[in-house]
Parts: structure tokens; sequence; C-alpha cells
């Protein structure tokens, strides 16, 4: 059971206030639908409770059975996916799912890599580069990472962007199986994929 | 600062001015050579030299505190003692260059340690500027100059143990101008009275500028309000 | 623990095969630094040939090619990491530690490819032969192990900036000249023949400089990597 626990959290650039007094709680099994106008401070939310930019104010902790977590798991539990994280263009499909299973320090069997490709409607491009791809299939690898990870607390910045319909079929079906064994929030300004989560937190400007 | 302090100060640098020029050259023809009169820039020079060494190891101390504790309040303390080590290296440098060309008939010789030093102090604030204004984000700019100025306070910690190996044939700076090898005062008693009083009044002065600009500095910053 | 070592040296290694991996398919940063160490090792040969350099002057040379080529493009490693938006990948997937001595460990290999090029062309076009190999194996090896270590924090620290132009050269030469000074003193050395006596002191100053140089990249290396 892992707790993500978020206190007072504020943020400022320099004068301008991003968001301020964000407080909420979410546990395994949980979702959290963060919604708000462009330029509402969605993104540096989730990079702020990720630890990618310093906190102006607040807390934030992770506990897994009630054990307070050493900020540094975070990498161990968490996956992020979000237009502005890359994939790397100059390696493979299958070559970049399996750097970042040896970063996590497991390398992944072939087996566990043909099934996630197959999983994101990826089958049988694991083995030309990255570059090579488009925007939506960059998209479904980023997934098919997440599924070699099985992280315990997935954060989604805009889930389906670039993706076609077959494509927002797949991530929706992940979304509901995530809801399920992990905590879950979402970013977004689509009505429907801010539904798949049960709470929802609106950003004001 | 307080009135009084700044009007002592006015009082003491006057006296130094004027004592510089009116008394004896502080020239000691035992171990120097060239023009006594010229010998006269030494009660500003070394003291101009001395702020800016003491300018290097404020900033240092305050980027270490901003990487403790993250308040802005300690990077514009770092950037000030920076900006003003970088004024008082080049004004030492000048009149360090005015000296050299009096005494030594040459404005720059490379194999002069201390010359070599106050150029290598301005590389490394013109360094540490060169990175401020490369960033634009207030608080990525902070961490990262003050990761820079640690290094580079590192880097500097071992120049001063290869430097003096590297230059001890060739100095010409007296060595002992100041303290003999027994960490005795070397200087009468005139000359020691106004180099220790110039010392005194460009430290005060130094404190006084530093606090002046971290003001203004800080006033422009309260314009942008900071969560800390 | 062992296995959480072992983990570690996993990671690292992996991010040191990921970038040789993209280097062999881009050679960004190594065709930039072997033709920067080939066009300065050419113009000084050409200018250089018809005097007939002192031994002290062409130690001097060789470490200011060395230097130079470096600064052309060992900041690659991380600029790309900015630049291609995949940073956030390696901040999310292991410790920062890792990242740095995987990204070092990548710099040593080109370096070390750097300097099994240069080192004959410059036997071949300068006309020198070090006097003694020991000795300037003993200037090399710790010599590219420090450029190595304190250009990699230099490059996490460029990568971050807005502007990047050349800050990369001027924010790694006050860091490095204790380095150079020394490696110099130690190849004149090799290249006039001495003794080893005489190479104590600046030997000792590079190691001591390779290990708390390294020591303090990596304590910082936290400060920047995680804003």
């Amino acid at each position: 059971m892992l707790k993500l626990e978020v206190k007072n959290l504020a943020k400022r650039f320099g004068p301008r206030k991003v968001f301020a007094e964000i407080s909420f709680s979410l546990e395994t099994g949980q979702s959290l639908a963060v919604t708000g106008p462009n330029g509402s401070g969605k993104t540096t939310l989730i990079k702020t409770i990720l630890g990618l930019a310093a906190p102006s104010r607040g807390e934030i902790a992770l506990f897994r059975d009630e054990k307070k977590l050493e900020f540094d798991a975070y990498y161990k539990e968490a996956f992020l996916i979000a237009p502005y994280m890359n994939l790397y263009d100059t390696l493979t499909g299958r070559e970049n799912l399996l750097f970042l299973s040896r970063l996590g320090g497991l390398a992944a069997t072939d087996e566990a890599m043909e099934a996630a490709l197959d999983r994101v409607g990826l089958a049988g491009r694991g083995k030309d580069l990255v570059g090579g791809y488009s925007s939506g299939m960059k998209q479904r690898l980023k997934y098919a990472a997440a599924l070699i990870k099985k992280p315990a607390a997935v954060f989604l910045d805009e889930p389906t962007s670039n993706l076609d319909e077959a494509g927002k079929g797949i991530v929706f079906s992940l979304i509901k199986e995530w809801k399920k064994t992990a905590l879950v929030v979402i970013a977004t300004n689509e009505k429907e994929e801010a539904t798949l989560a049960e709470r929802s937190l609106e950003l004001g400007r | 600062m307080k009135m009084v302090w700044k009007i002592l100060l006015f009082l003491v640098m006057t006296a130094v001015i004027i004592g510089a020029f009116v008394t004896a050259s502080p020239m000691n023809p035992a171990i120097s050579v060239g023009s006594p009169d010229a010998y006269r820039i030494f009660y500003f020079h070394v003291p101009q030299a001395w702020v800016a060494s003491l300018s290097f190891l404020v900033a240092m101390f305050y980027s270490i505190r901003y990487l403790q504790t993250r308040r802005m309040a300690f990077d514009i303390r770092a950037a000030v003692a920076n900006r003003l080590g970088l004024f008082f290296a080049v004004i030492a440098t000048v009149t360090g260059s005015i000296f050299a060309k009096m005494t030594w008939g040459e404005f720059w010789n490379w194999s002069e340690i201390r010359e070599v030093s106050i150029f290598l102090l301005m590389v490394i604030y013109g360094a540490y500027f060169a990175l401020r204004s490369a960033v634009a984000d207030p608080d990525k700019r902070a961490s990262l100059s003050a990761v820079t100025s640690i290094l580079f306070a590192m880097a500097a910690i071992f120049l001063i143990f290869v430097l003096p190996r590297m230059y001890a044939e060739f100095s010409q700076h007296p060595s002992d101008s100041v303290v003999d090898e027994e960490g005795q005062i070397t200087m009468g008693r005139t000359v020691a009275l106004i180099f220790f009083s110039s010392l005194a009044a460009f430290t005060a002065l130094y404190v006084w500028m530093y606090r002046l600009t971290i003001r203004v500095d800080e006033t422009g910053h309260n314009r942008t309000p900071e969560g800390d | 623990m062992p296995s959480g070592a072992l983990n570690w040296v996993g990671s690292v290694l992996a991010v040191t095969a990921k970038d040789i991996r993209s280097e062999f398919r881009t050679r960004y940063a190594l065709n930039a630094i072997l033709m920067f160490a080939l066009v300065t090792l050419t113009v000084i040969s050409f200018g250089l040939g018809l005097l007939n350099p002192s031994k002290e002057i062409l130690a001097a040379l060789f470490w200011i090619i060395l230097f130079f080529a470096a600064m052309s493009g060992l900041a690659h490693a991380f600029v790309r990491e900015e630049e291609s938006g995949t940073s956030l990948v390696l901040k999310l997937s292991c410790p920062g530690t890792v990242v740095f001595f995987g990204k070092m460990i990548f710099n040593l290999i080109l370096l070390g490819v750097l300097a099994i090029l240069i080192v004959p062309l410059f036997i071949i076009l300068l006309k020198i032969i070090p006097a003694d190999w020991g000795i300037f194996l003993l200037a090399l090896i710790p010599g590219i192990i420090g450029l190595a270590g304190a250009t990699t924090i230099v490059a996490a620290v460029v990568s971050q900036a807005t502007v990047k132009g050349a800050l990369f050269t001027v924010l790694s030469f006050p860091v490095l000249l204790p380095l150079l000074v020394a490696v110099i003193e130690i190849t004149e050395v090799a290249f006039l023949g001495g003794t080893w006596a005489e190479i104590k002191a600046p030997l000792q100053l590079l190691i001591a400089y390779d290990v708390v140089m390294t020591t303090l990249s990596v304590m910082l290396f936290d400060f920047v990597w995680r804003q």
C-alpha cells in the first residue's frame, strides 16, 4: 500500500503565484484528476510532486505501509508519462525499454518487452529506431515502458496527446488497470480523461 | 551604516591619503628597487588586493549557505560579493600594473605569482558572471552559480599549492614587506600606522558598499515577492 | 547490500553503454573532439615545422590540444539529454550518482580514444618521443581522469543554462587550471627524461586533485541535477 501526502503546497515563479494551498492524500487504488485552464499550473504541480521542481512552500511525502519513504525512493515507485518527457531517438524501441529497466536495476526479459510492445500496439516495431517513430508511436512506447516498470504511482500529464482513437482506447484500458494496483494522478483538459479518476482537483488561473 | 561610522571612515581615509604623500616613502631600499615615491601606491594597492580576496571568501561562504537553505537572500549576497570582488580586483590590477611599470619597468609580467593570482581571480569572477547572465530562471541561476562558486573555490585552493612552487624562484614581490618569517611586523611605525589604517579603511569601505548594494538588490528583488 | 551495490554498478554501466551506443550511431561528440584535435595538431605542427620548439613548450602544447579538444565535445553528453527532453527519464529512473558516474565513464572513454589517437600523431608530427614512458603515462592517465571528472559537473551546469555558447570552456578553465599546471610539469619531465623524485610533488597534487574534485562533483551534482 503506497500513500502520497501533499500538504499546503505552493509554488511561485518570482512575482507570479502558480498555485497555493494544495493539499490532498492519495492511496493505492485511488485516482485524482488535476484539471484547469492552460497556465493554471498542472504541469508545475506534477513536477513539484515528483521532486523535479522545488516547492516554494509545503510538504510532499510518500509512505509505504505507513512507513515514510526516503525522497530518493520516488524513482523506484513512480512513473511519469508527459509530452515533455521523451525517450531516446538514437535507440530502438526495445533498447529504450531495456535501458530503462536496467536503470531500475533489473533488466527486462525479451518476453516482457514483446508483451509490453504488443499491448500498446507496437508489435514488430521494437527493432526500429525511435527517431523514426511518429509522435503517436513515441507516446505508445512510453506506456510500454510504464508496463515494464509496473510503478506503484502513475503520473500522467495529457495522457492521450498525439494518440489516435485506437491509442486512446489502449490508454483508457491501461488507466483502468492501474487504478486497481497503483495510485494514479492525471493532469488533463479533456473531460473524458478527467472522468476516469474518482476525485478531481481544479486549479484556478 | 551609522552616520558616525561614515564620518569616521571619511576622516581615516582622508588621513591615509594625506599621510601616504607627506610622510617618508615606505620603500625599504635594502629589499626593493625603483622610485621611492612610486612606492607610496603600496598603501592603496595592497588593501585593494586584500579586499578583492576577502570578497572571494564572502562569496564562497554565502554560496554554501544558499545550497544549505535555498534562501534567495544568500544568493543575492554571494552575487554582490562577487561583483564587488571583481571591482576591487580590477582596481588592484590597475594600481599593481602602474606600480610594476614604475619599479620593474613593465606593466605586466607573467612570471609574477601575485599578478598571475589576481588575474586568475578576475577570470573566476568573470566566469561567474558569464554563467549568471546565461541562466534565465532565478532559482536555477542561484543554485548553478552557487555550485560553480564552490568548484572555483576548490580549484583556487589547489592553485594556492601549485603556483608558489612554480614561481618560488621568480617572484619580485617582497614577501616580507608586511610581516617577516617570524610573523613580526617589519615596517617602521609611521608606515605601519598608515598601512593598517588604510587596510581598515578599505575593509570598512567594502562593508559599506556591500551592505548598500545588497539593500539596492533586495529592494529590486522584493518587488517580486519570494516564498521562503 | 552487495546486491544493491551490484545493481548500482549495473545502472551506472547502463548509462555509459546507452551513451556509447548513441554516440556510435550519431558520432556528435567523437567527431567534434577528434577533428578539433587533428586541426589543432596540424596547425601547430605546420606553424612550428621550421622552428625547433623546446621540449617544455611541446609538453604545454600537448595538453593545450587535449584541453581544447575536450572542450569541443565533452559537454555533449549532458547537453543532448537536456535538449532532447530525455533528462526527465534519467531523473525519474535512478539516483543522481548513477547518472554522474555513467556520464563520467563515458567522457573518460572519449578522452581515452582521443589520447590513443593523438599521442602517436603528436610523436610523429612534432618529432618527440617521451624519454620516460612510465612518467608520461603517469601524467596522461590521472590527467584524463581528472579532466573527465571535473568536466562532467561543469557540463551538467552548462546543460541547465539558457544560453550555452562558450560557457563550457569559460567555466572549465578556472576549474581545470591546477590540473593543467600539474600535468604539464610531469609531462615536461617525461619528455626531458628525469627522476621520479622530480615528479613526486606534482603527481601527489594531481592525484589529490582527481580524488577531491571527483568527490566534490558528486556531492554537488544533485544540486544541479534536481532543481
